[in-house]
């Protein structure tokens, strides 16, 4: 892994050499190579893991759901996003959803992935309940509510996201959250994150950890 | 201030030998793909614009058989923002990709599936409209990096 890194940047260098020396008219605005070719863990393990936030929403089937309650001693993924997101948002769950699909019927019968709008406003329970079928998997719980109360869910668990704006041409900006979440069933706390980089295969690879409540 | 005394000179060479490189932009889009989407009002489109050119070129807008509404947005941290150009600088690349700059599909006219291929047309500020072939693609695709 740590050839593979130093070959990528010597690659990088010689790429550079090369350009500059072919006067690519270098006015420093050159996109960078990104430089992510040795892969670390995707997972962050916390030193301080994260209380359940208190969250009582409401699913996609337009019925209360009490978000501490009824995840209790369930190994469970949480992500906050919204549905009028193109990019990371379906990125993220479809690759939750790959992931879900390798575990054993056991564990994916334990498992729980709920997904928490950020633009309560546009998602609605039923636009919700489509989107997350389209993006992955029907077993996946959607909640919306007040933005309020999920601002404040979301902010006791590191996660910032900002009240959806108008932006200059009237377009709608809201914000995702950065992470993903992965509480343990032994003691409902978060003692993972996973960033927009993991992937499918990662997401697989430490599931069934998280399942039985280890750390990856 | 080294590197850019550096390219000055190397211009200046170019300038006085003539015909070191061909005038203006020269594009190349590569690895084009459209994820399949969740529903039918929104996709994200990807791709890559080389610029083996000496002068820089910018995307000022892109066109679909699937969409009227095709916006660039550029990602700025956990948002993103729509931007009227994007700049493909002279022996450099526009890069779309994942969590980063994208384009976005508005109220497609259906939902292309994984298997599909669609059109996008780039078009730029100097060069010529591209039409590009594009591949729909799993939703969590990403090409290796």
């Amino acid at each position: 892994m740590r050839t593979n890194r130093l070959s990528a940047a010597a690659l990088v260098a010689a790429a550079a050499l090369a350009l500059s020396a072919c006067g690519g008219g270098d006015d420093g605005k050159q996109p960078v190579v990104s430089g992510t070719a040795g892969s670390e863990k995707a997972a962050t393990v916390l030193d301080r893991p994260f209380e359940k936030p208190e969250l009582v929403l409401t699913d996609t089937h337009g019925k209360k759901y009490d978000f501490a309650e009824r995840t209790k001693g369930r190994p469970t993924l949480l992500y906050f996003g919204y549905t009028n997101c193109p990019d990371v948002c379906p990125l993220t769950v479809s690759n939750i959803a790959i992931a879900r699909k390798k575990l054993s019927p056991a564990e994916r019968e334990k498992l729980q992935v709920v997904f928490v709008t950020s633009d309560p406003e546009r998602d609605t329970p039923k636009r919700l309940g489509s989107w997350l079928r389209g993006a992955g998997d029907p077993s996946f719980v959607g909640l919306t509510g007040d933005f309020k109360d999920i601002q404040a869910a979301a902010r006791s668990v590191g996660i910032g996201i900002s009240p959806p704006e108008k932006g200059k041409g009237g377009e709608i900006v809201s914000t995702h959250g950065a992470q993903v979440l992965a509480f343990s069933p032994k003691d409902d706390k978060a003692h993972v994150l996973y960033g927009e980089d993991a992937t499918a295969g990662d997401y697989a690879e430490d599931l069934p950890k998280i399942v039985k409540g280890a750390t990856p | 201030m080294n590197r850019r005394a550096l390219a000055g000179l190397v211009l200046i060479g170019c300038a006085t030998l003539a015909g070191c490189a061909s005038d203006g932009p020269d594009l190349e889009p590569r690895g084009a793909y459209v994820p399949q989407p969740p529903m039918a009002d929104m996709a994200s489109g990807y791709v890559t614009v080389r610029n083996t050119g000496d002068a820089a070129d910018r995307l000022t807008s892109v066109t679909s058989d699937i969409s009227d509404d095709v916006r660039m947005h550029r990602a700025a941290g956990a948002t993103m923002k729509p931007v009227g150009s994007l700049p493909v600088p002279a022996g450099g690349e526009l890069r779309l990709e994942r969590g980063g700059n994208h384009l976005m599909l508005m109220d497609l006219d259906h939902r292309p599936v994984r298997g599909e291929t669609v059109t996008l047309v780039l078009h730029f500020a100097r060069s010529g409209p591209v039409k590009l072939k594009v591949p729909v693609e799993a939703t969590n695709y990403q090409p290796r990096k």
